[in-house]
Order: C-alpha cells, then sequence, then structure tokens
C-alpha cells in the first residue's frame, strides 16, 4: 500500500506575522497582499563546464515556511543557494525574492535584495579580530546604517539568540554553538525575508545541533521563512517540517511533515 | 556622504592596523620600488642634463678676412641672427683672440711664443651658437658663402656623429626609465592585491550581509592610497637623507656639468608622491574589482 507524498503550500499564518512586525518592527505595509517568499520557476543551472547542477526545478516558499533542503552532496543544494543569493544566475527560468526577479536587478540592487536573505553557514564566516558585538554590528555598519540605530537593533538579536553577556567575547573565546548563534543573530538584524541556513548544525555535536535548531525554529514562529540545507536525518525526521529533496540537480520529493528518507 | 567618506577613512585606518604585518609589507616593498623608480630617474635627468650641456657646447667659429670692413661684418652678424637656427651671434675681434690665445697657453702651462712676434697672427672670428645643433650644415654654409669670411672650421661631420650617440642615449635613457615604471607599477600593483587577498573573507562576509559595491572599495581604496602615501613620505625621507652627499658625489663626477637641483627636487616629489599615491589607489581599485565583478 502506498500513500502519496502530499505536496501542499502552507499558507503563513497571521498572527505569526503580526508577532513577527511586534518583535522584529517591522514596517511593511499591512494591506500589501500575502505572497511567497521565493518561487523558483523551471530554473536550470548549467555551470560553464558544462555541469548540469540544477534541472527545471520549481518550488514556491510562501512566508513563513520551514523548509528542509535534503538530498546528498553534489545534489545541487549548494547550487540553489547561491542563486538564491544571486552568486550565480539561471541559465533557464526565474528565481523570483520577495516578487522581484533576482537576474533582472542591476548591480546596484543586488545589496539590497541581499540584506532580505539572512545566510548561515557551516563554518559561521565570522571575523575573527572582532568581538560578537562588531561582528553583529559589521553587517550594519557595512550597508550604511546610521550609528545611532546600531546599538539598539545588534542589542535586540544579540537578547533573542541569548548572547548578550558575550557580546564583548572574540568568536576564539566562544563555543561552536555561540559562534553560531552569532553568526545567527548578524544573519537577522537587517531583519530578513528569509534566513538561509547552510548545514548550519554540520560542524556541532547532537547537543548544540537542537539548540540551533530550536533557535531558528524560534525565529520561524516569530514570522521569519526558513530554509535549512542540511544532511542531519534525525533532526529532519523529528521535527516533520516541510522537507524538499533534491538528487542529481531535481526535486525528487516535496511533502509537508516529511522524514529526512522517503517512507513509502 | 561625509558620513560615507569618515566611515570609509575609519575603515581603512582600522583595516591597515588590523593587518599591520601585510600592510608594512606593502608599504616597504613600496619604498623600495618608488626608490629604484626615482633613482633611475635621477640618472635620467642627469643623462639629460648632460647631453644638452654637450650640445649646447657646439658652435661654429667662421675666421674672417682680414680686409673685411666693419660694415660687412655688421651685415653679416645681422643676417645670422635673422636665422631661426641661430641662438647667438659673437664677434671676437684679433686683439681678443690674442688674449684668449695667451690666457689658455698660460692654462696649460706652456711658454707665451707670441710676444716674440712684431704682429698679432690671428685672425678676427664670429662664433656662432645653434638653438638646434643639427643644423650646424645651415648655418656653416651661410658663413661659406660670404665673401669676408676667409674659412669656417669644418664640424659638421663631428657634430652629426655627436648627436647620433646623444640621441641613442636619451632614447635608450627613456626606455630603461619606462621599463622600471612598468616593473614598478606590477610589483606595487601586486603587493596590495595579496594584501587584499589576505582579507577575502571580509569582503565575502561583506557581500553576503548586502553591503553595496561602494561600502567594500572605498576603504580598500582609502587603505591602497594610505599605503602609497606612507610609502611616498619614507621615500622621500630616505632621498633626502641621501641627497647631500648624493649631489657632492654627482657635481664631483659630472664636474663640468651645471645641475640643477632645485627643479630636480620639485619634480622629483611630484613623481614620487604621485605613483605612490596612484599606484596604491589603482591597485586596491582593481584587487577589489575581482571580488565584486561576479
Amino acid at each position: 500500500m502506498l500513500a502519496e507524498p502530499t505536496v501542499t503550500v502552507a499558507p503563513a499564518s497571521s498572527a505569526s506575522r503580526f508577532i513577527r512586525r511586534r518583535v522584529l518592527g517591522r514596517t511593511r505595509d499591512q494591506a500589501k497582499q500575502e505572497r511567497a517568499v521565493l518561487i523558483l520557476h523551471d530554473v536550470t543551472k548549467q555551470y560553464p563546464n558544462g555541469k548540469l547542477a540544477l534541472r527545471d526545478v520549481d518550488l514556491v516558499i510562501p512566508e513563513g515556511d520551514f523548509v528542509f533542503l535534503v538530498g546528498p552532496s553534489g545534489a545541487g543544494k549548494s547550487t540553489l543557494i547561491k542563486l538564491l543569493i544571486r552568486d550565480e544566475v539561471a541559465t533557464r527560468g526565474a528565481v523570483v525574492l520577495d516578487g522581484q526577479d533576482v537576474a533582472r536587478l542591476g548591480r546596484r540592487q543586488v545589496p539590497k535584495m541581499r540584506r532580505k536573505i539572512g545566510i548561515i553557514f557551516q563554518d559561521f564566516k565570522l571575523l575573527p579580530s572582532k568581538s560578537v558585538f562588531e561582528n553583529v554590528a559589521f553587517a550594519l555598519e557595512v550597508t550604511g546604517t546610521p550609528r545611532r540605530k546600531i546599538r539598539p537593533a545588534v542589542d535586540r538579536v544579540l537578547a533573542l539568540v541569548g548572547l548578550s553577556a558575550q557580546a564583548k567575547q572574540t568568536p576564539s573565546q566562544l563555543s561552536g554553538g555561540e559562534q553560531q548563534r552569532t553568526a545567527i543573530a548578524r544573519a537577522l538584524v537587517h531583519d530578513p525575508r528569509l534566513i538561509i541556513a547552510d548545514e548550519p548544525t554540520g560542524n556541532l555535536d547532537p547537543l548544540i545541533s537542537w539548540e540551533i535548531l530550536q533557535l531558528l525554529l524560534r525565529i520561524n514562529e516569530l514570522g521569519t521563512t526558513v530554509m535549512m540545507a542540511t544532511h542531519n536525518a534525525e533532526v529532519v525526521t523529528a521535527l516533520r517540517k516541510r522537507v524538499v529533496a533534491l538528487e542529481e540537480g531535481r526535486i525528487i520529493r516535496d511533502e509537508v511533515g516529511g522524514a529526512y528518507h522517503r517512507e513509502d | 556622504m561625509i558620513t560615507f567618506v569618515l566611515f570609509s577613512v575609519g575603515r581603512a585606518w582600522q583595516g591597515f592596523w588590523r593587518n599591520a604585518v601585510m600592510s608594512l609589507a606593502a608599504t616597504a616593498t613600496m619604498v623600495l620600488m618608488l626608490l629604484l623608480l626615482a633613482g633611475f630617474w635621477i640618472i635620467q635627468t642627469g643623462l639629460l642634463a648632460g647631453l644638452q650641456f654637450t650640445e649646447q657646447k657646439v658652435e661654429v667659429v667662421a675666421y674672417l678676412q682680414p680686409n673685411a670692413t666693419v660694415p660687412q661684418v655688421t651685415a653679416l652678424q645681422a643676417q645670422l641672427k635673422a636665422m631661426p637656427e641661430v641662438a647667438s651671434v659673437a664677434y671676437v675681434d684679433r686683439d681678443q683672440a690674442l688674449v684668449r690665445f695667451r690666457a689658455s697657453m698660460q692654462a696649460q702651462g706652456r711658454e707665451d711664443l707670441t710676444r716674440y712676434l712684431d704682429a698679432n697672427p690671428l685672425y678676427a672670428s664670429i662664433e656662432v651658437k645653434m638653438v638646434d645643433p643639427s643644423q650646424v650644415r645651415v648655418v656653416g654654409d651661410a658663413l661659406r658663402a660670404d665673401p669676408s669670411v676667409r674659412n669656417v672650421i669644418n664640424i659638421e661631420d663631428l657634430v652629426e656623429r655627436v648627436l647620433t650617440v646623444t640621441s641613442i642615449l636619451r632614447t635608450a635613457g627613456t626606455v630603461v626609465l619606462v621599463i622600471v615604471g612598468v616593473i614598478a607599477l606590477f610589483i606595487i600593483i601586486n603587493t596590495i592585491r595579496l594584501a587584499v587577498l589576505a582579507r577575502a573573507e571580509e569582503i565575502e562576509v561583506m557581500r553576503l550581509v548586502g553591503a553595496s559595491d561602494a561600502f567594500i572599495r572605498w576603504p580598500f581604496v582609502f587603505e591602497g592610497a594610505f599605503v602609497g602615501l606612507l610609502g611616498s613620505l619614507l621615500t622621500l625621507a630616505i632621498l633626502a637623507a641621501v641627497a647631500d652627499p648624493l649631489s657632492a658625489f654627482m657635481a664631483d663626477f659630472f664636474r663640468v656639468l651645471p645641475l640643477q637641483f632645485g627643479s630636480l627636487t620639485r619634480d622629483l616629489v611630484a613623481l614620487v608622491m604621485g605613483a605612490g599615491v596612484g599606484l596604491g589607489i589603482l591597485g586596491s581599485w582593481l584587487s577589489v574589482r575581482t571580488y565584486l565583478i561576479r
């Protein structure tokens, strides 16, 4: 007996958007139509060396969603992420982020688009010579945020990730989990529409991994859309969130409440 | 705008000192290259001054007939002065010629034999200095055509040979200077590139958090300018320290050359500062560009 995997698109709860607006101070036009944060339409990416990294990928991620992106190494997860932050441009098809086709953005618009995405990596990518506070503030400084607005914004996200006490320490003085939480704070400080986590628990032990997961879930509950690429089968299967599985550049499975592996 | 400039300068200053080893290595390379460039430039300037001095020495001497009249000589002088190739015309009468001859004999330590003579055996002459020594033949021919001229010392062949040598030296000097300049350019730009490369991580983070190109580029450009400024100031300090012994040596070596160090100093400051700051900016601009265009 085979159960068809249910492929549905969960609507974002208006309650979570309300909370998000209150907590993160978003001043978005409330009358704005409900829309998907991310749409990939028939996306194919072929690298100059001829390698087909993605083939005809269709994906819609509505606001407030929590999506696991799974699949073996080389399945196209990294390419997908590179397309979202416009490190690469799709060979065919459209990548639409928050209503904008990223391929059509001019050079000047790309940085502004990237501020709508908070990205977290396996290796944290913190600057070793800066303190926790400075690492987070850096994201605002280099985007031209007025100085007086930086401190309150940084303090707020550090409180959210629970690192207020460690603000003055440098990354080398922190544990792996604390470093990743610093990276999450930095990703959040622009109040992004979408958090992309690329193997965020890859370098962390299981207990700390759960801590990071819980933090991401909490951020999601506050209304931010989260997309997490991972190999961590235990976490994916336990949480029963939406799972998008890639293999050889194709989406082979997209189910809400799925497990890491196919269950049929 | 002002906030942006302050931010960039502040970050440049921070970047310089947080990567002190890299920045100082870049500055040291800059100093060495600028010294090399300045050294060759000084040599080139000395060479040019020497060549010009040699060329100015070229003069056409025409001895006059003993029976040439004053109006004839005056007319000849006027005719020569009117020629565009001629810088100046001097008339040396027989008495002056004798005085000069005696002085030169004395300077060589030889006995003055003219006092045994009853009359002055020398001819009056016209000495013509040239604007452009390569036109010496034109002036020589004009003099030979004049009836009051007895003979013209034939220096044309010699002058042409000297001019061939000087023009080769000039070209060679310029070529060497250009080659040294290009070498300095590449080494300085590459050194700054290395310093930027060491900060690739920081640039990557800036891109990921959505920093605009200007916010990524300008701190590095200011830092490059700062390296250039520091490098050229150090270079000038070193040059100033060695200037006195060096110019004493130069004066000693060339002895006869009237080298003007006043204008040399001004040009040298402009060259070193311009090359230092310019290459610092260019180097960082190009290096950061690699990260921005994707």
